[in-house]
């Protein structure tokens, strides 16, 4: 790994497009993978990091797999996902030319301590964009930081935005953590990009007020923001090759997510997964369930060190849980609990806990629901006899 | 017996990490107990602080303790007469130190505190954070802390408790927060209260006293359910507490 910083420098430096890099507290997989596909519909080749693999070793690792007979990537443009932490490292090491920053959020404050820190390193990351940083403009956080850039970027600074009606649909509007002191929003940011409408999976993306309908890959508030981004950042990117048409049928042509997780099967039933990564996504995946889940399992263990932020969720989607796991597992009791909710049982032994929720009747929707954190997703898995490495991480 | 006004400081600013479970979970075990519990939010600019038989305050980052800063020292008088006539008291890590004569920051300058809890606070770029296991003389109390801090008690005030594992005001072995009757500081973050629900009723006896009554006992069951949990949540952690 120690020639990998060199080996990497060159190898990127060769691409016509340069790098668009993605970070941001949530959304970054999905948001990469929007704009990969985007500029592929454009007729560029992307390099791109695989699913979660935003840490230094996995983007050089991937590099290393493409590149290793010629020296160089068969791509035009690079759409890397970074993580908010390696972020500064890398980016210095990448020169992006475009970068996205998505959101500052509650997230990992075992790891991050607190926003303000997050916010810190995203400046830091804005601050090597050679030629374009697109922001979140409802991120109070992100404004500040495009507002107070240091003397000499040189990059070209835009907003994408979501309309005030579809942020109210998310109950609390915690889609970013707040900002405090500095006289917050003082300048009215104009964002080139926003998501105006949403029914089901139809958005409405407008592009300098042109407004252009497009499908997304699952239901939720969220997917509209992330839609808008990578429109904002490919449109960026391009310049003036950029077509709303086409980015709006790359889009519509993206794999069919469900929820945030996915679907597993066991018994000939549905498994519909939960992540709960996070305030923000745990709230924005709760909110974006249709109904009520008629049989409920809940699963975390130390991978989510401190689960007080449980307390901040509003879990009035759910009228109870039958099944509760993991070394977690007594800490989420008590919080249903306290908000009225039955608790069926809680066995802290996962194998044993699966089984007891398998045992339970066929749902009448034909659908079991788990809310689990990364970690027992994987062990769940195992259990359910699946084999594969996939199983996307947020 | 009438009700219980419960004073909830700054939830927006001092609310980083699921702290408003501290007010939710004494509202409901009052409730249990047939005791109508009103919770009253203060806000910076929100005007006068009403009576209250327990304020509680949660923790946030260093520009969120800025914020409410000037608004607290403005109350610190108001909030001194209620803790001295018998107002109940928690105050999470943050808001701990901002409750204290005095917080020095990493840069030297130093915050005046409101002067509620006899403590002073040094604020440092070493982070502990982690599970937090202190022994009381009513028991051992678990829970999560993530703070950058030094903590002094001033004038021969006694701590919560005893660092068994963790941190807590300057290192393992050493003193757990402050305790002045039923005022509390503790750098046991969040809802500190769900987990360790003696601290609840605690702080509830105290209060009720304060009215003239006593915490009576439960008709509803799921008081015995929950603190069962509880005890088992506690014992999970104590059994292997970790530190990141």
């Amino acid at each position: 790994m120690k020639i990998a910083p060199d080996f990497l420098e060159r190898t990127i430096a060769d691409l016509p497009l340069g790098v668009v890099a993605v970070s941001g507290s949530n959304g970054k997989s999905t948001t990469t993978n929007m704009v990969s596909a985007i500029l592929r519909a454009h007729g560029l080749r992307v390099f791109t990091n695989p699913s979660g693999g935003n840490l230094p070793q996995g983007i050089a690792s991937a590099v290393l797999a493409d590149a290793s007979g010629s020296g160089r990537l068969a791509a035009d443009v690079a759409v890397l996902e970074i993580d908010e932490a390696y972020g500064v490292q890398l980016s210095q090491l990448l020169k992006p030319r475009t970068v996205l920053l998505l959101n500052v959020q509650i997230d990992q404050l075992n790891r991050f301590f607190e926003p303000d820190r997050v916010a810190g390193m995203l400046a830091k990351i804005a601050s090597t964009a050679t030629g374009a940083l697109v922001l979140n403009a409802d991120d109070e956080h992100l404004v500040g930081l495009g507002e107070a850039l240091p003397a000499g970027t040189s990059a070209r600074v835009s907003y994408f935005a979501t309309a005030p009606e579809l942020l109210g649909a998310v109950s609390q509007g915690m889609l970013s953590a707040p900002r405090f002191g500095s006289a917050a929003t003082a300048t009215a940011t104009t964002p080139d990009v926003v998501a105006t409408a949403l029914d089901g999976r139809e958005a409405t993306i407008e592009v300098d007020g042109v407004p252009t309908s497009v499908r997304l890959p699952a239901r939720g508030v969220h997917y509209a923001v992330d839609a808008a981004a990578a429109v904002a950042a490919a449109r960026a990117a391009l310049g003036e090759r950029f077509s709303a048409a086409t980015a709006a049928s790359a889009l519509a042509e993206l794999e069919t997510v469900y929820g945030r997780g996915e679907t597993l099967s066991a018994n000939g039933e549905d498994i519909e997964i939960i992540m709960m990564k996070n305030p923000a996504s745990l709230q924005l995946n709760l909110d974006s369930l249709g109904t009520t889940p008629e049989q409920v399992f809940l699963a975390v263990d130390n991978g989510t060190p401190d689960p007080s932020w449980l307390y901040d969720i509003d879990l009035s989607r759910l009228s109870h849980a039958d099944v509760i796991s993991g070394t977690k597992g007594y800490q989420l009791a008590v919080r249903l609990a306290y908000d009225g909710l039955p608790v069926g049982v809680v066995e802290p032994e996962l194998r044993a806990a699966v089984r007891r929720f398998l045992a339970l009747r066929r749902p009448a929707t034909g659908r079991k629901t788990m809310i689990v954190n990364y970690e027992q997703m994987m062990l769940i898995r195992k259990i359910l006899g699946y084999t594969d490495l996939e199983g996307g991480q947020s | 017996m009438t009700g219980l006004t419960i004073l909830h400081l700054y939830p927006r600013e001092l609310g980083i990490n699921g702290d408003r479970g501290n007010v939710t979970v004494l509202a409901r075990r009052a409730g249990w107990r047939g005791i109508d519990a009103t919770v009253v939010e203060h806000s910076p600019g929100s005007g006068e602080l009403p009576d209250a038989d327990i304020i509680v305050v949660g923790s946030g980052p260093l520009s969120a303790m800025r914020s409410v800063h000037a608004d607290l020292l403005s109350h610190a008088a108001r909030l001194r007469d209620l803790v001295s006539g018998g107002a109940a008291l928690l105050a999470v890590s943050g808001g701990m130190h901002l409750l204290g004569a005095k917080i020095e920051l990493e840069d030297g300058t130093v915050l005046e505190g409101a002067g509620v809890l006899p403590l002073r606070s040094v604020l440092t770029a070493k982070r502990s954070v982690g599970d937090l296991v202190v022994e009381t003389p009513a028991g051992t109390l678990v829970g999560y802390e993530n703070h950058g801090s030094l903590v002094t008690l001033e004038g021969g005030a006694k701590p919560l408790g005893t660092v068994r594992s963790g941190f807590g005001n300057g290192g393992a072995g050493g003193g757990e927060g402050v305790r002045v009757g039923s005022a509390i500081g503790t750098h046991l973050g969040g809802p500190v209260l769900a987990l360790n629900p003696a601290l609840a009723d605690e702080l509830l006896t105290a209060a009720i006293a304060r009215r003239g009554g006593a915490l009576g006992a439960s008709a509803d069951e799921t008081i015995g359910r929950i603190d069962e949990w509880a005890r088992l949540a506690r014992e999970t952690v104590a059994a292997h507490p970790s530190s990141y």
